[in-house]
């Protein structure tokens, strides 16, 4: 195998598929890069077994071939050399040997036969949206993923699909994100697949602001190229909660409040709350939401905000960090808060649009 | 070397009786339940010259000496008055282990360094027992906690007994063997027979003859009667923890007794949590035999709970490992304590319905009893007898 490229060409295809490079080398190869050389240009594919990532480059290929070299410090290389370098890869045995100008390396190799490749996936259904559309609904719903739960089918995020709507529900068992967004093109069944932790994050990292994605789905798989840049992950197989049924359908207390002063208030009564539980109380009355925090040394923050709300007066206790992730994440200047009691979830949106809706339970403080 | 305190309150309800009623001090004081089946539960000083003792059935007590005063026992106050004396132990040590209301083991070995010997220690205490309540107490300051409980029954009352390592068998020898506790009516005419009554005679018997009397536990009982004693002291419940225990009237063996009293503990302790608005992440379960031997046992868990039944399941979990490695064993005592306490409880979405019920129950419980008593409202697993059919 030999080809040459210059630094960019081979520099943007190995930033792209570095992120899952297994740093913990279970497998030896796992930290490998796989380096495809064909008539048409370069691929390297990235892979830690449960997501994988393959990226393209241009290249002047003198002889096809495949190899397998170690990720990061191919990438340390390239990275390090002047920009604009002419690059020149070429296998020597069981080495493969990397020359610009006055510079060369060697470095081990393992047979491209050996490496760990998803084949072609069993497409059950395919869909297509906007990018800016997908990577909005990954921003308002991944933080509320599991991480590391027993209940494994919680490490993940829930693509549910029906009719033209795309809906991706997240939940740690503690709060809950839901966004939804449009297809181009309806679907005919009614799917739910949940894409584990790893390849959300990814996903994220690939998807651009230009132009549709469009996306493969199998029985074990989901399947997504964008940009030259092809991104496959496998499918948690479990079942997710219902969780219609933990979202609050007719909350009887309903708090309006500007979504940024209610941000700013939460976030700095919570420079006084508990590091490790992050409790803050709030309690509704006549116009007014009171947030309270205090930690072990006694210390306390206030706030007090004007709102308009229906219902009676109540009082709730929170993680603030779950208020203040939905806060940021929720569409609009103006949000809603919707209570029912002290020990019952809080259903948070935008006032009258429902594209976007958080639930979180209380806190007992 | 062990420095061991045992503090015992001299005739502590009677003396918080003669306290309160200056119009009684000197004179007989029975402090015990009256009915027919009511017991001595303290005598004054006063009424033990005609022989009353505590544990007598206030009948024969009334014959004994008819002018007596009776009192019926205020628990509750004892209690606080108990609690004055005990946070005047932890002004000195950790490490204090409550036998009851008025009395107790405290380890000051270390606090020697900072406080001065043991029985300046015990004469600091004592002093201060006066000051903040107005009472006496007896102490015994020895090498371990058998020689030191013989020991503050030796200078009863308001009194010290310093016993020293090389002094132990010189001050045990000429004791009567039925100071020693497990030798009661049943086995003391057995050593009679034997011709053994005093520390002395166990202490130098022939092992074979013993044999016929204490079986496997003879070289227990002989080590007892040389004053020989390495239990530990084991503190009370550290301030961590919420918990609540019983020192029963009798001792308890079996196991449906012991499970109902350890469930009703357990909802205690989750009573107080709950009331205190925390949860734990760690329930601990005391077991005191009837030979004053105590065993803990620990069971931490996540999440963090208030609930009763997950608090009840646990500790019954927990005492039921311990009857099994310890099978037949009569307990004196039994706690249930909770620790790793937290604040704040993030409740779950998708809670399993059982954990809501209980909730709800417990809630419910705790309102009715805040209203018409904690006596008004029990769970049938924690009652003594069993319901009829």
């Amino acid at each position: 195998m030999k080809f040459s490229a210059e630094r960019e060409a081979m520099l943007s295809p190995l930033q792209a598929v570095i992120g899952v490079v297994e740093r913990r080398q279970t497998m030896p190869i796992l930290s490998n890069v796989m380096v495809m050389a064909k008539s048409d240009g370069l691929t390297m594919t990235a892979t830690d077994l449960e997501v994988e990532l393959s990226a393209n480059g241009t290249a002047n290929v003198a002889e096809p071939g495949e190899i397998t070299i170690p990720g990061r410090k191919l990438l340390d290389i390239i990275k390090a050399l002047p920009e604009k370098a002419s690059v020149t890869l070429t296998v020597e045995g069981e080495r493969a040997v990397i020359r610009s100008g006055k510079s060369r390396f060697t470095l081990a190799t393992l047979p491209a036969s050996d490496f760990p490749v998803i084949e072609n996936i069993e497409i059950k259904q395919q869909i297509s949206l906007a990018q800016t559309d997908m990577k909005t609904l990954l921003d308002k719903t991944h933080f509320s993923m599991a991480q590391q739960d027993v209940r494994y089918y919680l490490n993940g995020l829930l693509f549910e699909l029906s009719g033209q709507q795309l809906r991706l529900v997240a939940t740690d068992g503690h709060r809950l994100a839901l966004a939804e967004a449009k297809l181009l093109q309806p679907v005919t069944t009614t799917l739910q697949v949940i894409l584990p932790r790893k390849g959300v994050l990814e996903l994220q990292r690939v998807l651009g602001n230009q132009g549709d994605v469009h996306i493969s789905i199998s029985s074990n798989h989901m399947r997504i190229s964008v940009d030259g840049v092809r991104f496959t992950s496998k499918l948690i197989d479990g079942r997710f909660p219902d969780y219609s049924r933990v979202i609050p359908q007719d909350p009887n207390r309903i708090v309006g409040a500007e979504r940024s002063s209610l941000r700013a208030a939460l976030q700095r009564a919570a420079i006084l709350s508990n590091e490790k539980y992050r409790g803050i109380r709030l309690t509704l009355k006549s116009g007014v939401l009171v947030m309270q925090a205090h930690n072990p040394e006694q210390e306390e923050a206030e706030e007090e905000l004007e709102v308009a709300h229906t219902g009676e007066a109540m009082e709730i206790g929170f993680n603030v960090n779950y208020l203040l992730e939905a806060l940021t994440a929720v569409d609009g200047d103006q949000v809603e808060l919707g209570f029912t009691d002290g020990n019952s979830s809080c259903l948070i949106k935008s006032p009258g649009a429902v594209a976007s809706r958080y639930v979180v339970m209380p806190m007992r403080l | 070397m062990r420095a061991i305190l045992h503090i015992d309150m001299d005739a502590f309800y009677a003396s918080v009786e003669q306290r309160d009623h200056p119009e009684w001090r000197g004179k007989p004081v029975i402090v015990g339940g009256n009915g027919k089946r009511g017991v001595v539960a303290a005598a004054s000083y006063e009424v033990r010259q005609f022989g009353v003792h505590s544990a007598m059935p206030m009948r024969e007590a009334l014959q004994r000496c008819p002018h007596a005063i009776c009192v019926h026992p205020r628990i509750a106050h004892y209690q606080q008055v108990s609690q004055q004396v005990f946070e005047i132990f932890h002004q000195f040590t950790p490490l204090v282990e409550g036998l009851s209301l008025d009395e107790a083991f405290l380890d000051v070995t270390h606090s020697q360094a900072a406080m001065g010997p043991a029985e300046h220690i015990a004469v600091q205490i004592k002093q201060r027992i006066r000051e903040r309540t107005q009472l006496t107490a007896s102490v015994g300051v020895a090498p371990n906690k058998l020689v030191a409980k013989i020991a503050s029954d030796l200078r009863k009352p308001d009194g010290i007994m310093v016993v020293r390592a090389e002094e132990v068998t010189s001050v045990l020898d000429p004791l009567p063997i039925t100071r020693l506790f497990g030798i009661g009516a049943r086995t003391a005419p057995k050593l009679a027979a034997l011709g053994i009554h005093t520390f002395h005679d166990l202490r130098l018997a022939r092992e074979q003859l013993l044999k016929a009397v204490f079986g496997k536990y003879t070289a227990q009982y002989q080590a007892r009667a040389a004053g020989v004693d390495d239990r530990p002291v084991i503190p009370d419940w550290d301030e961590k923890q919420i918990s609540a225990e019983e020192t029963f009237d009798t001792d308890i063996h079996e196991p449906a007794r012991l499970l109902s009293a350890l469930n009703a503990l357990a909802d205690r302790t989750a009573t107080r949590l709950r009331a205190r608005q925390l949860q734990s992440a760690c329930i601990t379960v005391k077991i005191r035999r009837n030979d004053f031997t105590t065993f803990t046992r620990q069971h931490h868990f996540q999440p963090a709970t208030q609930e009763t039944q997950v608090i009840s399941q646990i500790a019954t979990q927990l005492l039921l490992a311990w009857l099994k490695e310890h099978p037949r064993t009569a307990l004196r005592l039994l706690g249930v304590g909770a620790g790793e306490l937290s604040e704040a409880q993030q409740l779950e979405l998708f809670a399993a319905p059982e954990t809501q019920r209980n909730r709800a129950l417990d809630t419910t419980m705790d309102k009715i009893r805040e209203r018409y008593g904690t006596q008004s409202l029990r769970r049938a697993d924690h009652l003594k007898t069993p319901l009829r059919k």
